[in-house]
């Protein structure tokens, strides 16, 4: 009996080992790559490294665009259930429509965005409702705290931070970063366990040339000009007239980018780099250096434009007042049509495009933005009977604002045509630089002397019987000079009688420049006068910014250290 | 003879007594180690949360202090209420230091 129940037992027990064999055959070996993968999923949670873009800091280091840290809603609508009043629920929480979150949400799929990057409050309020199958993903999202503020430079990014425009365009492989993924591991009730590895990875900062202080104040300026004169758009560039670092560029109308998505293409238009416009006076900056090089004329020159008038390819120009016999000096400082195509005339059309071209006009200033045109001007054998009295006023060419900057700043540091850029600085997130834009080389243009000599002659443009008297600031001499061009009317083809562009472009102090600047006020309604409408906004603008950037004073003593508020 | 046999006999139980107690808190103790090691990826796990969450808000907060120290919002604001204004150096002048200026002595000590 008792060998009987030994051998069943017996039995039992290897039946029993072989059948726990057979099944760990089972498990290890026959079903192993499926078991191994269905443990990994369970116990392994993978997700991707949230990739963050670098900051944008301004000259002083003031953060102009950097990531706020957001949690976009998801819906698993497999396991969505709203029960009988979460749809409403959602959309008071959610301040929309009901009907307008249920158009979101398919019947079938396990993933769908029901609104991206919401504000902490809300995503509070929602995790409140419980409901089941929605769920939060973080996201960073790009905020550009300072606003309308330099948008046209920093340029913006769409809903999944894709680089769109400006610097954040241009400059999108260092500022963006790849991701990859990181592995958590996980016990059964779903909890997490240290991963040890950093789950965010930064792209590079980029330190600009512009000053934010700065930025305010041409931006305050050019909004109160616009106010006043009821122009059609505005554009002020300030900038560093021996580095070429762009101190502040401002366009009107502008944008907000953060909300860019919903502002028209023209806002965003950065004007100062991809709208052409007639420079009208401004121009006479090439006829001046250029027959000042060349000696065909100097400031002491004389030159008869008593008629008022002068005659052209069959096509009379004039002047606005009747000036007499006028020094060249003078005929720059009063703007004087008559005599700059006299002069113009004796430097001959090879020798004006020759300096046209040296001082940039109708070539890409290759600043740091995209976008940019080129401008325009003919080669000599395509000029027209009449261009040899158009060009020498700013007919017949076109430029952007910071090519006539650009040829200014030749004049104001001593004859070298700098590279204008808006990007100092690209630094890595743990504070190493990869790049830097300073101490690059500049060409010669034109000679010192030359420079000098002109430079001279832009002041009196600004003293007593120049016409841009109205630009003259406080303390320092200003050098300049003031551009009044009519509009073509694309309908008439014709100059339009109406429509203006008014501009005033020089630097300060006159001596020691520290800005070169440029005011461009298009379509000024009640004055047309570059003098008038946009000398100010420089001379208010540049006030400012002397005071702001502590610059001495020309008749300051240095000595002197006490200050008192009168 | 009898003596020796039951000495040993009382080496070898108290061998074999170590042995399963050692074993037993072997055991124990691997099974505490492990324990303690789960425990501890649990804290490091919920610090690391804690750490993500902290960095959010940082984050914000620096979002927040950047546009609140905008010159806009500052001028505009700080301007109308507390009178603040940009620097304006015409506004100021320069009064030449006098090298000899001393302060006034009203000890009689070295008179």
């Amino acid at each position: 009996m008792n060998k009987k129940r030994a051998i069943i037992l017996s039995t039992v027990v290897i039946f029993s080992f072989f059948a726990v064999y057979l099944r760990l055959i089972d498990l290890m070996i026959l079903n192993h790559e499926r078991l191994l993968t269905e443990a990994k999923r369970r116990h392994i949670k993978v997700e991707d490294i949230q990739v963050r873009r670098g900051i944008i800091f301004d000259r002083r280091g003031r953060e102009l665009a950097l990531n706020l840290e957001l949690e976009s809603l998801y819906c698993d609508p497999e396991k969505l259930d709203l029960g009988n009043d979460g749809v409403i629920r959602l959309a008071s929480v959610m301040a929309k429509e009901p009907e307008v979150i249920l158009s979101k949400i398919p019947d079938r799929g396990r993933f769908v965005w029901v609104e991206r990057k919401l504000e902490p409050d809300t995503v509070e309020r929602i995790k409140g409702l419980n409901i089941k199958g929605l769920g939060f993903i973080p996201e960073a999202k790009r905020f550009y705290p300072k606003g309308e503020l330099a948008s046209h430079i920093l340029g913006f990014v769409g809903i999944d931070n894709q680089a769109l425009e400006g610097v954040e365009l241009k400059y999108n492989r260092y500022l963006k970063t790849t991701g990859g993924k990181v592995f958590f591991g996980r016990d059964a009730g779903g909890r997490i366990l240290s991963s040890g590895v950093e789950i965010e990875a930064k792209g590079n900062n980029i330190v600009l040339t512009i000053d934010e202080g700065l930025q305010y104040l041409v931006e305050k300026e050019i909004d109160t000009a616009m106010l006043k004169w009821k122009a059609s758009a505005a554009t002020a560039i300030m900038m560093d007239p021996f580095t070429g670092e762009i101190l502040a560029l401002a366009n009107r109308p502008a944008y907000d980018p953060n909300s860019a998505g919903s502002v028209r293409d023209s806002d965003r238009r950065n004007r100062a780099i991809t709208d052409c416009y007639e420079p009208g006076s401004t121009f006479k900056i090439v006829i001046g250096v250029a027959s000042l090089e060349e000696k065909v004329v100097k400031p002491g020159t004389l030159i008869d434009v008593s008629k008022g008038y002068i005659q052209v390819g069959g096509k009379t120009i004039r002047d606005v007042h009747k000036y007499g016999i006028l020094t060249f000096k003078e005929v720059i400082q009063k703007s004087s049509n008559v005599g700059s195509i006299a002069t113009g005339m004796r430097l001959g059309k090879d020798r004006m495009y020759k300096y046209a071209k040296l001082l940039g006009i109708g070539e890409k200033t290759d600043i740091d933005l995209l976008g940019e045109v080129s401008g325009w001007i003919r080669p000599p054998e395509k000029w027209s009977s009449t261009s040899i009295g158009a060009i020498p006023i700013g007919q017949e060419v076109a430029v952007t604002p910071l090519q006539m900057l650009r040829a200014y700043s030749a004049v104001a540091n001593g004859g070298f045509l700098v590279r204008p850029h808006v990007v100092s600085e690209i630094i890595s997130p743990d504070g190493q630089i990869i790049a830097s834009f300073r101490d690059k080389k500049m060409n010669r243009i034109i000679s010192a002397k030359t420079a000098e000599t002109f430079k001279d002659i832009l002041k009196s443009v600004v003293e007593e019987g120049g016409t841009g008297r109205s630009a003259s600031v406080d303390g320092n001499e200003v050098a300049g000079k003031t551009g009044t061009a009519q509009i073509i009317n694309p309908e008439t083809k014709r100059y339009s009688k109406e429509k203006y562009v008014s501009s005033f472009v020089g630097f300060v102090p006159a001596d020691n420049p520290r800005l070169a600047m440029i005011v461009v006020i298009y379509e000024p309604k009640g004055q047309i006068y570059g003098g008038v409408v946009a000398a100010p906004v420089f001379k208010n603008i540049a006030n400012q910014a002397l005071s702001y950037l502590d610059i001495p004073m020309d008749d300051d003593t240095y000595q002197a250290t006490l200050l008192v508020s009168k | 003879m009898i003596h020796t046999g039951s000495s040993k006999n009382i080496i070898s139980f108290i061998c074999n007594a170590l042995f399963i107690t050692l074993l037993i808190i072997g055991v124990f103790g691997l099974v505490y180690l492990r324990s303690s090691a789960m425990k501890l990826e649990y804290n490091l796990g919920d610090l690391e949360k804690t750490k993500m969450n902290y960095l959010r808000e940082r984050k914000t907060l620096l979002a927040e202090k950047a546009r609140l120290l905008s010159l806009k919002k500052f001028d505009v604001s700080s301007g109308e209420t507390y009178g603040f204004i940009f620097p304006d150096r015409i506004k100021v002048i320069h009064v030449k230091r006098q090298k000899e200026s001393l302060p006034y002595r009203a000890s009689l000590e070295s008179r």
